[in-house]
């Protein structure tokens, strides 16, 4: 019941949040700094919704423990004055070992493929990454291509010069 | 800029389009702002966006016709038929129009995959209709996911070799409004700014900004859930729909705020992933819509 408290917590900062934003917003003309309370408004209330769903699920089942989650949340700052809102950090990558020098040959990729609870990779230009949780490749499928393959000339063909894409995916090692 | 609307004014979509409605209402009356022609094409498709804008709500699609524009000619709407339609056709190319196009252009050959009528005893057929219009008309609307981009009916393997209606008129500038099929306020909102305000802003691929700027990701409901890594496993789940296959996180639409069907829901509201019906490339490019084999663990395969 420890989380409960936690929750509340948690619940009662957005609720403060919300509320100063709406102050703001009231008060304010400028529209590019609109936008931006508009976006942590809508997150505010995004994480409020999860957090009900989450205490209605403990409250429809006594003994389910909720997820260590309150600690995760993100921490929301209280002034409005900030020019840039920080975004959300996914979880999924932040506990991550570094990065990793497995060797794959073509075969052993190819059973990467994001089936059965099974990873998703792809290799680029000899480097294998994991694009398990990204979000352009849900299911592990992107744009008719599906994970556990070597997509170099694919890559090249629809994102040349976008190799910032690349920075961004977990490396898992490379392909002999 | 004009003092910002504030609460208690009411704020919901619906309430923002009647508001621009009576806007142009007004603006008609004072005589601020001129019906125009309208030319609504369906060439190789569905239908499925005419259909769409019958459901149309601010305006709906009875005052975009009584109050908006004139509509010349509309292939499932009007009353005339045979070679008496086309002739109504024949007479608009004089005029002033705005011309509205759905479906894609069938070039197989020479267009006889998609014949929209008759001329002189001569098929027409959706090429030479798109051309012939597209032309000569003041603006174009691309409406749809085939006129857009060829759509469903430039999916594999494309036996009637359809195209965008871009591709056949490469150098017109069109505005272009995605989906499968367009949301009712998508095309009635922007014929509206085009009507009050002239061409409403767009992206570099042609898209009003204005309905096509935001990531439907970045506004969904569920995106908590993404953000922590809690995923449904099944269509019915609460949680957010990505190991299904959402497309959600590649589509720019404003769905997720404005819905459909006169805002009462939308497809991750009623629990099943977004196919990206928006995104150009649609369907083979979104393919597949749904998969259960992501999540679901099988011992023995
Ligand atoms: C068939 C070729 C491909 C096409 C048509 C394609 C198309 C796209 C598009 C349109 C987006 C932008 C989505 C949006 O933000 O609106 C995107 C993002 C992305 N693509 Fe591709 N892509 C292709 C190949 C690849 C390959 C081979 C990779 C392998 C690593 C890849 C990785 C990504 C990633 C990681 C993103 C997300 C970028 C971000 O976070 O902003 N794509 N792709
Ligand atoms: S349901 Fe789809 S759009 Fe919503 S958060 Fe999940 S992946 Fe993104």
């Amino acid at each position: 019941m420890h989380n409960i408290a936690l929750l509340r917590l948690q619940m009662n900062h957005l609720v403060t949040q919300a509320r100063q934003d709406l102050h703001s917003l009231s008060v304010m003309n400028d529209q590019s700094d609109q936008s931006q309370i508009l976006q942590r408004l809508w997150d505010t209330v995004s994480t409020m919704h999860f957090i009900s769903e989450m205490l209605a699920n403990q409250a429809s089942m006594p003994g389910y423990y909720v997820l260590p989650a309150p600690t995760l949340l993100p921490q929301q700052n209280g002034t409005t004055n900030q020019t840039s809102i920080p975004p959300i950090t996914p979880l999924p990558n932040q506990t991550l070992p570094p990065p990793n020098q497995r060797q794959f040959t073509i075969e052993e990729l190819a059973t990467y493929d994001g089936k059965n609870g099974r990873p998703a990779y792809v290799a680029v230009d000899g480097v294998v990454y994991d694009v398990t949780n990204n979000r352009a490749w849900a299911a592990a499928t992107h744009f008719g291509l599906t994970a556990g393959k070597d997509y170099t000339a694919e890559f090249q063909s629809c994102h040349a010069g976008q190799q910032s894409i690349l920075a961004t995916l977990p490396i898992e090692g490379s392909l002999t | 800029m004009e003092q910002p609307i504030l609460p208690p004014e009411s704020l919901t979509n619906e309430a923002i389009a009647a508001r621009l409605t009576t806007t142009a209402d007004k603006k008609q009356r004072e005589g601020l702002i001129k019906k125009r022609n309208l030319v609504y094409l369906e060439l190789n498709g569905c239908s499925g966006n005419i259909i769409s804008l019958l459901n149309g709500q601010n305006p709906t699609f009875e005052y975009t016709l009584h109050s908006l524009v004139n509509l010349r000619y509309s292939n499932s709407l009007m009353a005339s038929e045979g070679e008496q339609a086309t002739e109504k056709l024949i007479d608009v190319l004089d005029e002033d129009f705005i011309l509205a196009v759905e479906g894609a252009v069938a070039l197989k050959d020479e267009g006889l995959y998609n014949v929209i009528g008759s001329w002189n005893d001569q098929p027409l057929t959706g090429l030479q209709a798109a051309q012939m219009l597209g032309e000569r008309a003041s603006h174009i609307l691309a409406v749809g996911a085939c006129a857009t981009h060829g759509g469903v009916s430039a999916a594999k393997p494309n036996p009637s070799e359809s195209v965008s209606l871009q591709d056949v008129l490469p150098d017109r500038n069109m505005i272009k409004l995605p989906g499968c099929p367009v949301h009712p306020d998508w095309f009635l909102g922007t014929l509206a700014h085009l009507l009050l305000y002239g061409e409403p802003e767009t992206d570099n691929l042609g898209r009003p900004l204005m309905f096509y700027s935001t990531l439907i990701h970045d506004r969904c409901p569920r995106r908590p859930f993404f953000d922590r890594g809690i995923f449904a496993e099944k269509l019915g789940d609460k949680t957010c729909l990505f190991k299904l296959g959402c497309r959600g996180p590649v589509t720019r639409t404003d769905c997720p705020t404005r819905q459909w069907n006169g805002s009462v829901n939308w497809p991750i509201g009623d629990d099943t992933p977004c196919i990206g019906c928006s995104q150009f490339g649609f369907p083979d490019a979104m393919a597949p819509f749904i998969s259960f084999d992501t999540t679901r663990v099988v011992k023995d395969e």
